[in-house]
């Protein structure tokens, strides 16, 4: 037995000596480092400028969400090594390791989830809202204040501050700021209506404005074969996909693309958002009569057909998009060039994709619910010896976008968040349409806080062709640079449907209160599966009743009290 | 334990065998079970487990609260016998009907090919499961020839479990068949002969020779599933579900998983994990004792 014994305690002994060794051998090059690093950090204290390239090449590890249907990357690149981490590394000296990588959405949620129920973090992340305020929490986070006031770029400090204090409140915890928020442009909160134009023109109809001109259109593009090809295989419109939302909510408020928010919207129901009654009183979205009655129309439009009968079910949202059988679906200004039409063009060069702010609601008004301009947060881990790093990336990457080839995908960016003044799309539109007109030279708009605008001047004419006034497929050149098509498209069919005055609903708040921590979910998913029940059918429309009984019973009064509270001036 | 070996040189090369499954059972089974605490904690990432707040039972008074626990427990063994009978009776009446074919070739290719979907994951098959059952593929056109209108057969929460049962069972006969021909041909040769001189009728040797030789498998093979009773199959269900089946597909592993790593709760989620363990746990005892018992099998 001894001698067995012994036997397995050198084999673990040998075990013990190998793997250390692996571990050393991808950071053999770090040790060395310290030694410089004090005097280094020492001299950027003086000068602590947003641009500098430090002397010392410095590492950075971050997880990274990967877009799987993004081709983009050249031969050769990979997300490690691009254009986008080899200018970091030639202007900042800054080496991007990427330590993990998962697909964009739940994959990279739960990985990031497993690194901080592990404790065990990347030097940089850019997460979501409940992740940071766990991470806060736990104190897995480098204090940012200072490195914050030091490295950040004015333009970046200038664009937080356009949200008046919102996004700075957002990432402050007891008088430290544990994360930089991002801003984004105001158009990413406002979902609307895209519609196949060349269907409606064949068979002579008008876009929809209210609910009841939609369910007529809809109806003709399943039964009046739009696409001509004469088989009933047309589907109206679109849904969510598998593990996709029917409509947004108060964590996850903006680019709910394929979600039925603007029906919803239209009856003045916001589902998932904490709005004000009649009486001012705080409540919820979900649990309001509105939201039956919403969900009422949604079941009807299922029932006869109207929308995908596969939604929720399908794996991508995209397909019946791309291969030219839906004919509607909803989402932001960019889910246009950006999301499925670049491919469904491919497909069909005449899908003539348009986008409306309809449905209206009674009154032919348009009543979106609004988001928080901050989604994204880009933390550093507690003890990173370089928080300035992802911080300066944030700088460069603003200052420089327009200088990358838009080829390729910018979610390849480490570490990347949108930075945007808040009414960047809207000036950009009207920039542009100014310079088609010839009223401005691309010359005139190197304006401070909008980086895109002077490139996007430059490359305008490459795809639009004349009339300038007319958005509809046939008087684009998308071949000419795919690229850049994608973003002026979404920018002149997605972003003029906004120039209209709407009537903005916001949340009350876009945080957890306490209880949600511990019964959020719970509820969420009470919510969730009686909302899409009772559209798929699988469950009677008065099913709704039980819902909020049970929903307030269920911890929904004590947290709409905590809302209520935190909604006090 | 192993009968006074003298020969110790003999013995080491079975330890050393043993070692590696051992190693991997201490780090993923042993070392792991410590993080049980978390059921009775606060449990905040950054402290750890030795630092986080202690709260008690108070993570099981809440689950116990849930509508889900209730829910999930139901379809958790429900799903599960469903699956531990179906995989008994079916490959013993496959493997009994092979057993009576005479041509060897058909009967080595059959049995290839019913085992071949053992060794495909779970992402895979419900990728294609997705398709087979969708509103336009196979399963719903062969139905339209009835006359039978399309239905979305991954939406219907009363036919989710059977689809999920119906589909293991099919991936998984053929790996349990091979169990039971074995049995099949520990059975001594003459005794059939025996009887075939004797007059007995095909039905009649497999009634009094066949069956009685075999009981002893089936009955360990079914003691022995006891354990599994709680475990309804995790890869499976995960990527074959949906909110809409969540009332009859929603089990104990794919909601520990939902509640601790997409939610973050973790104290809840061990919580709900280690009553799962507790429960297996009195099971898998008890089916040993009863193995014992009825079919003479020990470990210790």
């Amino acid at each position: 037995m001894s001698k067995s014994k012994k036997c397995i305690l050198m084999l673990l002994a040998a075990m013990l000596v190998v793997l250390p060794a692996c571990n050393n051998a991808g950071s053999s090059k770090e040790p060395s480092k310290p030694a410089t690093q004090g005097a280094q950090t020492g001299e950027s204290q003086e000068e602590a400028d947003p641009f500098g390239k430090s002397v010392e090449p410095i590492a950075i590890r971050i997880g990274k969400e990967i877009d799987a249907s993004d081709k983009s990357l050249p031969a050769g690149d990979s997300p490690e090594n691009n254009q986008y981490t080899r200018y970091i590394k030639e202007q900042l000296n800054i080496d991007t390791k990427i330590v993990w990588q998962a697909a964009a959405g739940k994959d990279y949620e739960q990985k990031i989830n497993l690194s901080i129920a592990s404790n065990d973090l990347p030097d940089a992340l850019v997460v979501k809202e409940t992740q940071f305020r766990q991470m806060v929490k736990s104190g897995q986070l480098e204090d940012l204040t200072d490195v914050y006031n030091k490295y950040a770029s004015p333009t970046i400090k200038g664009i937080v501050e356009t949200t008046n204090g919102l996004a700075l409140k957002s990432v402050t915890v007891d008088g430290k700021m544990y994360a930089l928020p991002n801003v984004t442009p105001e158009s990413d909160m406002v979902h609307y209506m895209w519609i196949r134009k060349d269907w409606l023109d064949k068979l002579g109809l008008e876009p929809p404005k209210t609910i009841d001109d939609l369910e007529k259109v809809a109806k003709a593009f399943v039964e009046q074969d739009p696409d001509g090809n004469g088989k009933a295989d047309t589907v109206a419109i679109s849904g969510p996909q598998l593990g996709g939302n029917i409509n947004a909510d108060f964590m996850n408020p903006n680019n709910n693309n394929y979600g039925f928010d603007p029906i919803f919207a239209s009856f003045h129901s916001y589902p998932g958002f904490w709005v004000k009654d009649t009486e001012g009183k705080t409540t919820y979205g979900s649990i309001q009569p509105e939201t039956k009655q919403a969900l009422s129309k949604l079941r009807d439009f299922y029932a006869k057909g109207l929308i995908d009968k596969e939604m929720s079910i399908r794996k991508n949202a995209q397909e019946l998009i791309k291969n030219g059988t839906a004919g509607i679906y909803f989402g932001v200004w960019w889910s246009g060039g950006y999301g499925p039409l670049s491919d469904a063009i491919k497909n069909n060069p005449e899908a003539n994709w348009q986008a409306y702010a309809v449905p209206l609601d009674s009154n032919g008004e348009f009543t979106p619910h609004m988001g928080n301009p901050s989604n994204q947060y880009l933390v550093v881990r507690k003890g990173y010896e370089h928080p300035e790093a992802a911080i300066k990336m944030q700088n460069l990457l603003y200052r420089d976008e327009s200088k990358f080839d838009v080829n390729v995908a910018i979610s390849n960016y480490p570490l990347r968040m949108v930075y945007a003044s808040m009414d960047v799309m809207d000036v950009t539109y009207n920039m542009l349409k100014e310079v088609l007109a010839g009223t401005k030279q691309p010359e005139d708009l190197d304006l401070p806080g909008y980086n895109l605008l002077k490139a996007d001047a430059e490359n305008i004419k490459k795809v639009k062709l004349e009339p300038y006034d007319n958005y509809d497929i046939q008087y684009w050149n998308p071949n000419a640079d795919i690229g850049v098509w994608k973003r002026m498209y979404s920018t002149f069919v997605g972003i003029s449907p906004l120039q209209q005055p709407y009537k903005k609903t916001y949340s009350v708040t876009y945080s957890q209160t306490k209880t949600m921590e511990r019964k959020w979910s719970a509820l969420d998913k009470l919510e969730k599966e009686t909302f899409l029940k009772i559209i798929m059918g699988a469950a009677p429309l008065d099913s709704f009743d039980q819902f909020v009984l049970d929903w307030k019973k269920q911890g929904g009064d004590e947290i709409l009290a905590e809302v209520d509270e935190f909604a006090k001036p | 334990m192993i009968h006074k070996m003298k020969t110790k040189g003999y013995a080491k090369h079975y330890y050393l065998m043993l070692l590696p499954g051992f190693i991997w059972l201490t780090l993923f089974s042993i070392v792991p079970m410590f993080g049980i605490i978390i059921a009775f904690q606060d449990f905040n990432p950054g402290l750890g487990m030795f630092h986080s707040e202690w709260i008690g039972l108070e993570n099981f008074k809440y689950m116990f609260t849930l509508n889900d626990s209730k829910t999930i427990f139901f379809n958790t063994i429900f799903i599960a016998v469903m699956k531990i009978v179906a995989n008994l009776i079916v490959p013993l009446i496959f493997a009994l009907l092979l057993n009576e074919l005479r041509v060897t070739i058909l009967k080595r290719w059959i049995q290839t090919i019913v085992y071949l979907p053992h060794f495909l994951s779970w992402v895979i098959l419900s990728g294609i499961l997705l398709d087979i059952f969708s509103f336009n593929g196979p399963i719903n056109a062969i139905l339209s020839v009835f006359g039978i209108s399309p239905t979305l057969f991954f939406a219907r929460a009363d036919l989710f479990p059977f689809i999920v049962v119906g589909s293991d069972v099919w991936k998984e006969f053929g790996f349990n068949t091979i169990i039971f021909l074995a049995a099949l041909t520990g059975i001594n040769p003459s005794l059939y002969e025996a009887a075939a001189i004797d007059g007995a009728s095909r039905l009649q040797r497999l009634r009094n020779i066949t069956l009685p030789g075999m009981i002893t498998t089936v009955i360990l093979l079914s003691v022995l599933s006891l354990g599994n009773v709680l475990n309804a199959g995790f890869d499976q269900i995960f990527n074959l579900y949906n909110p809409l089946v969540y009332s009859s597909g929603d089990i104990i592993d794919t909601w520990v998983y939902r509640t601790g790593l997409l939610n973050l709760q973790y104290g809840l989620a061990t919580a709900m994990g280690l009553l799962k363990s507790v429960i297996s746990f009195t099971l898998i005892t008890t089916s040993y004792f009863l193995a014992a018992k009825f079919a003479n099998y020990r470990i210790f």
